[in-house]
């Protein structure tokens, strides 16, 4: 059926389609997340104080920048701040190789049962933080069961853990979702082109070489996605270490988001100093991203 | 040529069994804890205590049913099904749509629009808690379902739209040109082309939206206060209070707050395996 | 089998063909031609079949199952809205609901109570939250000071003296339980007063390690070689909490180092926290980590942790709250206790530090009042609905509640009507309660507690502290300069 339509027409029903499509979920995401965030960044700049928030009894006053300059000079904001980096680098340097790693070993078939490995690996992945934050909570207690492990192994073990209170967190961090990254390597060590691999095989390329000159290279783009999103999950990440350590003994395993979140609700809340910590958390993950994609950019992804 | 042979089977041998072990390890370390936690949901909070580790000696089961009255875990159960599965339904959709808008329809305002959805991606619940509850209340959808929907939804959509969008653009431009050449209308696209061909994409957003709706347990809290409306993860929490020293109960509710996500993804696991890997592939 | 074939698609050599849905090869329009290679396939066994279909018929069926859940003010009847704490890993906490909430509504059939039960972290922001919104509960359990000060400080509850007085109810209590709190007005009626300072004895472990039963300091230090060797621990404690030492030993020590007016004096600018009494505490804090008498992992202990394990002898004392007690008491519904009747008489004591080294107050504890109600300000003077709440909180502090917390060992009464030794006697209590009677006899004066008159700005900086301490990282007089510098910007605001 032929419709005469002029370019007009097109165009119309073209912008109509657009708007179609993409404002419902737009108005709806905006609606929960813009306003509260601008709400956040201007609270940010006030005084506010406690109490009611529009018709309280003390009206609410813009003061600039001060909460900010609190924030710099404050130590614990810093200690926050390393733990979140250290978090990063257990992810990038740790969930990522060692996804890789396991993928690698799949994928190259050195291992039978690679359904049953990816399964199982995978697992932890999908399971409520809640959960597994309890769980590993009781089990690095010094009254739990680590030390009755580590005391089947080596009799007469001293329970230390306290004294490095992260280490318990980063463990769990690098179980629970190195799985994940195993997934996805898996997948696009399938979509390598073999004919290339074995042309190098039969050039007389070892393993490591294959690996190192045509795997590695090809991965060099998804290794880049996935490193972004490690990095945005870990500067976000909240849900495991407060139920795990709330903050851990004198704010030890502490990061931005349990810090604001402490200020916010803990004793007399500081709302103003709390989103302005939120506001900082998202200018880092920015500036971190934008550093990622500058080094792809750089060192090149060829896919 | 014999020697070489020889030589690289052994150390095969060799290296094939250390893989093996390596895998193996992996295996036991991701179940381990699983197994321990359940293991230790059939001991009384006393013989767990003297026997951290090892098996029962005296398997009981009072403590599933203790939690699971206690924890009045059916209602939040059927909560955490019905906020799952509409949320995710809701995102998919949207996600979709929005992403065949932003990659196939060129528009000026997709910079700003596409691009404050990706800012969205960065920002933190706690941060936005505490306003959401003031408009939730000033529109009057406090302590109702859709009052929860609705933020959850909202919280959904950057990822959604952010990998929707990334995967459909993939999708040759041509198939949608000589669509709209042949008198298709954007309807038809949509449904008939769209959807179908972005399958694996819609499993990734499908599984993080599920993984991330199920476990959520905090902004329950805020947008309700009525019991009947809870969901799971809040039940689970009740039972690791500050003043909790009853490990069984505890192990019990855990157990329980596990069992529904464990038993999805075994059976549905060759599909989010997939669909993980498949969303992620670029391209 | 449904076969639901779904296609990713790679473009080749420019030939491109679709694959509908539903597996109908070459179906739809032939647009173009695409070459297929990778697919993905959803095989709909039997199995995974009848997993969607009950799923769609869960959701279908929660979702016709109420929209939501308002409070209803049906004819004639108030609706009260309850904030509630309560948590379900407490023994007896299940019971709780019928004998306190059920009661309540069967003595009053005017009024509806919809009751909001959280507890722990939950329950605090969820406060704040409300706080912020304006929109408190007409009824909510609250703190003296602490995590609630903000409900005192903003005038969020009304001041409940007025309707104390106007019924005559002011006599029924004991006077330090109706002192005004951290706002200056009552704005909530206690259960009852609490000491966060109590010693468990378990004099089991230290008659079968040839130990004597003391609470001297000195003694106790003694101690813990003898029982190290035994890998024993000498104190169990909790501190990764950080407000337990500072509320459960540091309260009790700054009593006995500053005597039982510290704070006035501090108020009235006559002490600095850099003075002797304060570093004093702070060192033997340190003293007591570096001694052994508190191991330092306690710090990697989650509240609530260890009290099992001291319960079975894996620690001869345990320091916590008066409110622990109940923890180890019978829980009615399954018969369980972490210590029985018969070792709490026979292998327990509630007690005290004694006779730390220099201290000027002897005997002392650290005692604030305790956790209690409050009525919301935004309910208007006079009205029927403050009526209703005042009634609600009226029962929930009036005799009937009050013997039942005390059975069950929640908290000790503050209404004088409940005769504490008569119901010992009659009720055959667990020995705990009728030590835990003794034990307050014996311990006076009570000194202040330090997150009830400090604001959390000065003591969050002394909780952190104290957890530094514990782990060696800062020296006392370091915190007690940086405690000095967080009062002074206090005073300052």
């Amino acid at each position: 059926m032929a419709k005469v339509r002029t370019m007009a027409d097109a165009r119309r029903e073209q912008r109509r389609a657009y708007w179609t499509l993409v404002l419902p979920g737009f108005l709806l995401y905006i609606s929960v997340m813009a306003f509260p965030t601008i709400f956040s960044v201007v609270l940010s700049l006030t005084n506010y104080n406690g109490g009611k928030l529009f018709g309280g009894r003390v009206p609410i006053e813009l003061v600039g920048l001060k909460w900010y300059q609190r924030l710099i000079v404050d130590e614990y904001f810093y200690l926050a701040l390393k733990n979140n980096l250290w978090i990063v680098m257990v992810s990038v340097f740790g969930q990522i190789p060692l996804g890789f790693f396991l993928a690698y070993v799949l994928y190259r078939g050195l291992v039978k049962g690679r359904d049953f490995f990816q399964t199982m690996i995978y697992l932890p992945t999908v399971i409520s933080t809640v959960v597994i934050g309890i769980l590993w909570k009781s089990f690095f207690a010094p009254h739990g069961a680590f030390p009755e492990l580590m005391r089947f192994f080596m009799p007469g073990y001293e329970y230390s853990l306290s004294q490095h209170p992260m280490i318990p967190v980063l463990f769990v961090i690098l179980w629970m979702y190195s799985g994940m990254y195993m997934i996805i390597f898996i997948a696009n060590l399938q979509k390598i082109d073999n004919t290339i691999i074995e042309a190098a095989r039969i050039d007389g390329a070892s393993e490591m070489q294959v690996l190192r000159y045509v795997i590695l290279p090809a991965l060099s783009g998804v290794i880049v996605v996935t490193a972004i999103l490690a990095i945005s999950g870990s500067l976000k990440s909240f849900d495991l270490i407060f139920i795990m350590t709330a903050g851990g003994p004198a704010n030890r395993t502490s990061v931005l988001s349990i810090y604001m979140f402490d200020k916010a609700f803990k004793g007399a809340p500081n709302y103003p100093l709390a989103n302005a910590i939120s506001t900082v958390m998202v200018i880092i993950s920015f500036f971190l991203i934008g550093l990622t994609k500058f080094a792809e950019n750089k060192f090149g992804g060829r896919e | 040529m014999n020697d070489i042979k020889d030589h690289s089977s052994a150390r095969s041998r060799i290296s094939t069994t250390i893989t093996y072990l390596v895998m193996i390890f992996f295996t036991v370390m991701a179940l381990y804890p699983l197994f321990w936690l359940i293991l230790s949901s059939f001991k009384t909070t006393t013989e767990f205590q003297m026997n951290k580790l090892g098996f029962p000696r005296r398997w009981v089961t009072i403590n599933y049913k203790d939690a699971w009255v206690r924890g009045k875990f059916p209602v939040l159960i059927a909560n955490s099904l019905f906020y799952t599965t509409v949320t995710t339904l809701a995102i998919l959709l949207l996600s979709f749509m929005a992403g065949f808008g932003f990659s196939k329809i060129r528009h000026k305002a997709t910079a700003v629009l596409h691009g404050s959805f990706v800012i969205g991606i960065l920002l933190t619940l706690q941060s936005i808690m505490v306003p959401l509850f003031l408009i939730v209340n000033w529109v009057g959808l406090y302590n109702t379902r859709l009052g929860v929907l609705i933020p959850y939804i909202g919280i959904g959509m950057p990822m959604g739209v952010y990998l929707g969008t990334e995967y459909i653009r993939s999708i040759p431009d041509a198939l949608v040109e000589s669509a709209r050449i042949d008198g298709a209308s954007y309807s038809h696209i949509f449904w008939r082309i769209i959807v179908p061909m972005a399958a694996p994409v819609g499993m990734t957003v499908a599984i993080l939206t599920v993984t991330g709706t199920w476990n959520e347990f905090m902004l329950i809290n805020i947008l309700t206060s009525s019991d009947a409306l809870k969901s799971l993860p809040v039940g689970v929490q009740k039972f690791a209070g500050a003043l909790s020293t009853d490990y069984g109960k505890q192990f019990a509710a855990l157990t329980i707050g596990l069992i529904p996500m464990l038993l999805f993804y075994l059976i549905f696991r060759k599909e989010i395996t997939k669909g993980v890997a498949a969303g992620a592939v670029k391209g | 089998m449904v076969r639901l074939v779904c296609t990713k698609y790679e473009l080749m050599n420019r030939r491109l063909h679709p694959v509908g849905m539903m597996g109908k090869k070459g179906e739809g329009k032939t647009l173009n031609k695409m070459v297929l290679t990778d697919h993905l396939e959803v095989e709909m066994t039997g199995l995974r079949k009848v997993a969607v279909l009950l799923l769609a018929l869960v959701v279908l069926g929660t979702s016709l199952v109420a929209q939501g859940v308002k409070a209803d003010a049906e004819d004639g009847k108030i609706t009260l809205n309850v904030l509630n704490y309560i948590d379900m890993s407490e023994p007896n906490s299940a019971n709780e609901v019928k004998m306190i909430w059920d009661r309540f509504e069967q003595e009053n059939p005017d009024i509806k109570i919809v009751r909001e039960d959280l507890f722990n972290e939950p329950f605090h922001y969820k406060t704040e939250a409300y706080i912020a919104s304006g929109q408190l509960p007409d009824v909510v359990y609250m703190w003296p000071s602490g995590r609630s000060t903000s409900l005192h400080t903003t005038g969020s509850v009304k001041d409940l003296m007025p309707l104390l007085e106007r019924d005559g109810l002011v006599k029924d209590y004991n006077p330090a339980a109706l002192a005004p709190q951290f706002a200056g007005f009552l704005g909530e009626l206690p259960n009852g007063i609490t000491t966060t300072h109590m010693l468990f004895v378990n004099k089991k472990v230290l008659r079968d390690n040839g130990l004597p039963i003391t609470t001297d300091f000195n003694e106790m230090k003694k101690m813990v070689p003898v029982l190290k060797a035994k890998g024993i621990e000498l104190i169990a404690m909790d501190n990764m909490d950080d407000w337990v030492m500072q509320s459960c030993l540091f309260s009790m020590v700054v009593g006995r180092y500053g005597g039982v007016d510290w704070y006035d004096r501090l108020e009235a600018g006559q002490l600095k926290f850099t003075d002797p009494w304060f570093v004093k505490s702070l060192e033997l804090i340190d003293d007591m980590y570096k001694s052994g008498m508190i191991n330092r992992n306690t710090l990697g202990s989650p509240y609530g942790a260890s009290r099992s394990s001291f319960a079975t002898g894996k620690a001869a004392f345990l320091i916590d709250g008066d409110w622990a007690t109940g923890s180890f008491m019978t829980d009615v519904t399954t018969g369980d206790a972490l210590i029985n009747a018969k070792a709490q008489a026979d292998d327990f004591e509630l007690m005290v530090i004694t006779n730390l080294p220099g201290e000027v107050v002897h005997n002392s504890n650290s005692g604030v009042v305790g956790t209690g109600w409050g009525m919301s300000a935004d309910i208007p003077a006079g009205s029927a609905r403050e009526e209703a709440a005042w009634r609600l909180i009226k029962f929930l502090q009036g005799e009937y509640v009050q013997t039942y917390r005390l059975t069950t060992g929640a908290s000790f009464p503050s209404n004088l009507k409940v005769d504490v030794a008569k119901i010992a006697r009659e009720e055959n209590l667990e020995p705990f309660i009728t030590k835990r009677a003794d034990y307050y006899n014996n311990y006076v004066p009570i000194t202040p507690v330090i997150d009830g008159v400090l604001h959390s700005d000065v003591f969050n900086v002394i909780n952190k502290g104290l957890q530094e301490i514990g782990l060696g990282s800062k020296a006392p007089s370091v915190v007690a300069a940086e405690v000095q510098r967080a009062w002074e910007a206090f005073l300052k605001n």
